[in-house]
């Protein structure tokens, strides 16, 4: 994101404020997949969002609680970006493999997030941890919503909704950690199929992925 | 190590302060800088412990198993979940704490994630039209579902959940033009 024009400019306060709050939280997802957490200071988000540690300071009180407020930032967009992938019910696989579509290519389109969102954010401590397990938690009744009844027998087939998403989190956590975030949209069947399986059977599941 | 287990999991990782693992430990603080040097090393110690422990269930539970690689899936995950409800402390630790209360002992969780996706790449059959990330996603899927578990409290009751998992494990294997399981 760009920085503003030094000197007078004739923007409002409130303005400056949300562009520098913005640029905070954007730094520090570049920050922290150029750097890591603990390289991550203060000192150099506010250098690399071209904003004073003053000014960092009146955003936020300390740099994990920027550090959360960038994670929500980030899990926001996803969830947004992938939800309206989807936004027409009528058809759930169609959804689902458009929600998956959206998620591959915002992750593969900000490796900066995606590596905050799976991988590096995870050791940022228990505060972070919990965000990243409620953000997963948070795609499970988007995934029940209209789905067939799994094929189970078990007494809670919503463990199923469960596991599917907990999978995916953790294979593109995984790939993410392995380097491969800007070419993750090459897993999008292989995940469809993952994700379709226990509700169509592998047979429906491979037919939609081979019209895709 | 047990101890620091418990404490963990009680409290978490932060909060637990050498003196409390010294005090549940019953040993002097000299008996654990003998051993170990600081609290992340027990930590890990437990860890490392608990991961070997749990593959080696596995292990011998799938290759006990008779019948074919469902039979083989079905007892490596019965091992498994048994083991989380034996000790939910210790589960708690690896499955939870582990996962953000060192850089280290992220890294070690991501180690041993790698353990176990290996292991179920072993009995799982050799299908060609099953993707390679089939396996991955799978272990993450039973991860996730033992996760919850924990944090509900339920860790104790684990293995009621079997049959789900293991229809959610089988599952993407099933009608792949199969051929053969980790013995074959």
């Amino acid at each position: 994101m760009k920085s503003l024009p030094r000197g007078r400019h004739g923007l409002s306060r409130e303005f400056v404020a949300q562009n520098q709050r913005e640029r905070l939280l954007s730094s520090i997802a570049e920050c922290l997949h150029e750097r890591g957490y603990e390289r991550s200071t203060v000192s150099a988000i506010s250098r690399h969002a071209r904003v004073s540690k003053s000014d960092f300071y009146r955003h936020f009180e300390s740099k994990d609680v920027c550090f959360a407020a960038a994670y929500d930032d980030s899990a926001e967009r996803l969830r947004t970006e992938a939800l309206a992938a989807c936004a027409d019910r009528r058809d759930w696989s169609g959804g689902v493999c458009a929600a998956l579509a959206a998620i591959l290519a915002f992750l593969a389109r900000e490796p900066a997030r995606a590596n905050l969102l799976l991988v590096e954010g995870l050791r940022a401590g228990p505060d972070i941890y919990d965000r990243f397990q409620a953000t997963v938690q948070s795609f499970v009744p988007e995934l029940a919503d209209g789905a067939p009844a799994p094929a189970s027998s078990g007494r809670s087939p919503e463990a199923i909704d469960e596991a599917v998403v907990g999978g995916v989190a953790s294979l593109l956590g995984r790939r993410v950690l392995a380097g491969e975030t800007e070419q993750l949209e090459r897993f999008f069947p292989d995940i469809v199929e993952f994700v379709l399986t226990p509700y169509v059977g592998t047979e429906e599941a491979r037919r939609i992925v081979s019209t895709r | 190590m047990d101890a620091l287990a418990e404490l963990s999991s009680e409290q978490g990782y932060e909060a637990t302060k050498i003196s409390d693992i010294v005090r549940r430990a019953a040993v002097a603080r000299k008996t654990l800088y003998d051993n170990f040097s600081g609290k992340e090393e027990v930590f890990l110690g437990a860890f490392d412990a608990a991961v070997e422990e749990a593959v080696r269930r596995v292990e011998r539970a799938c290759a006990a198993a008779e019948g074919g690689w469902e039979e083989q899936v079905d007892a490596g995950l019965a091992a498994f979940l048994g083991y989380v409800a034996e000790d939910p402390a210790l589960a708690r630790m690896c499955l939870i704490e582990a996962l953000s209360a060192t850089p280290e002992t992220t890294r070690r969780h991501e180690d041993a994630h790698q353990l176990f996706v290996e292991l179920a790449e072993r009995v799982f059959p050799k299908a060609p039209r099953v993707p390679p990330t089939t396996a991955e996603a799978v272990v993450g899927g039973v991860e996730r579902i033992v996760y919850r578990e924990i944090c509900e409290d339920k860790a104790g009751q684990a293995e009621d959940l079997l049959p789900e998992l293991s229809e959610f494990m089988r599952g993407p294997y099933l009608h792949s033009g199969a051929h053969g399981g980790a013995n074959n």
